[in-house]
């Protein structure tokens, strides 16, 4: 069957029944949705389906049919974050990094949706996943920064070169 | 019945390291011919930020920008020697190897600027990427032409090892006591919990955590403020919820899945409240000691202690779930066990707690 995942129509030969999330790892080589319990109860698998956030664990292929997927793949690539990726980046907001990809799409979705979102109900749509080192504090503080424009992504772009110097060293390559 | 507040402290000291002999970390530095430099250290960093700090460490030992530095991936074949990421050693020991090849590598760049510039090591400095005469600012030559210089020109690599290795103990084989000097990354911690108990449901709720942490030098305030929070939500789990074999060591009804198995989650997040105390160490990496183990180590006796201070009873055992609070508070209404009448004594069970310092649990004598 077919499967847009990120804008990109996939043939997909698993079974009907197969977890959306073993065809986006084991078949499509998507790694962000991460396999945490499996049963629905930790949110790191959690992919945008049409948009809102699913646990794709718990999702059959057949369920997704027609549907737009998608992954942390397609929110931004590492020179062009997304605002809540910068967010994220911005306030420290993951540690060893397992529950991120989950809570940055569930922020997408809340940033999507729901942009005027109240902290109550960025905890609430934030309230299924898991973390278990940052102690949550900055993924909540860098939700609300994404929520309220306030990122800046110019800080998370860092120059890795020293300057080009121009000096001609005897002996060298030219 | 009724919801009752009530707020407890705790405090601790943690020591960095394990406390016996050796626990070694070794890394090493080496300059690209365009200045950028390569940090090798055998630390592993699985979100804490190690690599972070290390390369900080580096870049202000050797005087380049933060950006210079790159860290080479650890692998266990050809990587430096480090006992491992854990006894929050990271920072201090870890830490202090890269310190030391950093300051190995300054010596050399500082060796070669010096025949560049025809002045004495000794009247170099290394600022902001730039090799600059002391006293004589005009006189300078960058980091990058320095180490261009050492690979073109002279055929040398700036390079520098370094190692850490805490002291030997001295075991007694008479008596199989060690003494050992105290090394001086103890780190200092205290933690307030207000907390509501509701005495008909024995819920427990943490309003709020107030949390004060020395760690002698905050290297990366964002991250030390990461482990602090972080901490506090996994204390917050031990104290209260997170309960592995709850009849151990019988395994059954052990918590397998998230519904059983009570990890913190945003619903149980209190308002935190961070402090972190700055007060150096006289051997660690610019005065650094230790955050890391210790910050999850003051909440669950905060907690109890707020309980105490909220409904009148002790739980003496972790995690305070719901039954055992409400086991302790009947108790204490009905002192009878097994038909005997038995007198729950507050004083007593407190001073009970108290260590004496490593030598087993204080006699109590009434």
């Amino acid at each position: 069957m077919k499967l847009t995942v990120n804008g990109v129509e996939h043939d997909v030969q698993a079974p009907q029944l197969a977890s959306l999330l073993h065809v986006l790892r084991e078949e499509l080589d998507l790694t962000s949705p991460k396999a945490g319990c499996q049963q629905g109860g930790c949110g790191t698998c959690t992919v945008l389906v049409d948009g809102e956030p699913r646990r794709s664990c718990l999702l059959p292929l057949a369920a997704v049919e027609g549907a737009a997927i998608t992954t942390v793949e397609g929110l931004g690539a590492a020179d062009e974050l997304s605002p809540m990726q910068a967010a994220f980046d911005e306030h420290y907001a993951a540690q060893c990094g397992f529950c991120t990809s989950g809570f940055l799409l569930a922020g997408t979705a809340l940033l999507n949706g729901s942009p005027g979102a109240t902290r109550e109900e960025v905890l609430e749509a934030l309230s299924g996943h898991v973390c278990r080192c940052t102690g949550y504090v900055k993924i909540v503080r860098a939700v609300e920064a994404a929520l309220h424009g306030e990122v800046h992504p110019e800080r998370v772009e860092a120059s890795f070169e020293p300057e080009e110097t121009d000096v001609l060293i005897p002996g060298s390559p030219a | 019945m009724a919801k009752h507040k009530g707020r407890g402290i705790a405090t601790i000291e943690y020591p960095t390291g394990m406390n016996q002999n050796g626990d070694p970390s070794q890394a090493w530095v080496k300059l690209k011919p365009d200045g950028r430099v390569d940090l090798f250290s055998g630390t592993v960093d699985h979100g804490q930020g190690s690599r972070t700090v290390h390369a900080q460490i580096v870049a202000d030992t050797l005087g380049v920008p933060f950006e210079w530095i790159t860290n080479d991936n650890t692998n266990t074949d050809s990587s430096a020697v480090c006992t491992g990421s854990f006894a929050s050693r990271g920072t201090f020991i870890g830490g202090n190897a890269v310190r030391f090849a950093a300051e190995k590598a300054r010596e050399r760049i500082l060796e070669i600027a010096s025949r560049e510039l025809e002045i004495d090591p000794s009247d170099l400095d290394v600022i902001e990427g730039e090799v600059i005469a002391k006293g004589a600012p005009d006189r300078k030559i960058s980091v990058p032409e320095v180490a261009a210089a050492a690979t073109w020109t002279y055929g040398e690599l700036i390079t520098g090892t370094g190692a850490a290795l805490k002291p030997f103990a001295d075991v007694n084989d008479d008596d199989g006591s060690v003494e050992t000097e105290p090394h001086s990354a103890i780190s200092y911690a205290a933690c307030v919990a207000d907390v509501e108990v509701d005495d008909e449901t024995g819920e427990v709720t943490v309003e709020r955590l107030i949390q004060v942490y020395d760690v002698g030098r905050a290297i990366n305030p964002m991250l030390v403020e990461g482990q602090i929070e972080g901490g506090a939500m996994m204390g917050l789990g031990l104290g209260l919820l997170e309960q592995a074999y709850p009849y151990y060591p019988e395994t059954d009804h052990r918590g397998d899945e998230f519904g059983a198995y009570l990890a913190p989650s945003l619903e149980d997040l209190p308002d935190l409240d961070n402090v972190i105390i700055e007060s150096p160490s006289a051997d660690g990496p610019f005065g650094a000691k230790a955050i890391g183990e210790m910050a999850n180590n003051a909440q669950p006796p905060a907690i109890a202690s707020a309980i105490h201070d909220a409904v009148g009873v002790w739980v003496t055992e972790m995690p305070a779930t719901p039954e055992r609070i409400l086991r302790a508070i009947d108790a204490k209404r009905d002192p009878r066990r097994e038909g005997k009448r038995v007198v729950f004594d507050d004083e007593l069970s407190v001073r009970t707690m108290s260590s004496t310092g490593g030598n087993g649990f204080l006699e109590t004598d009434g």
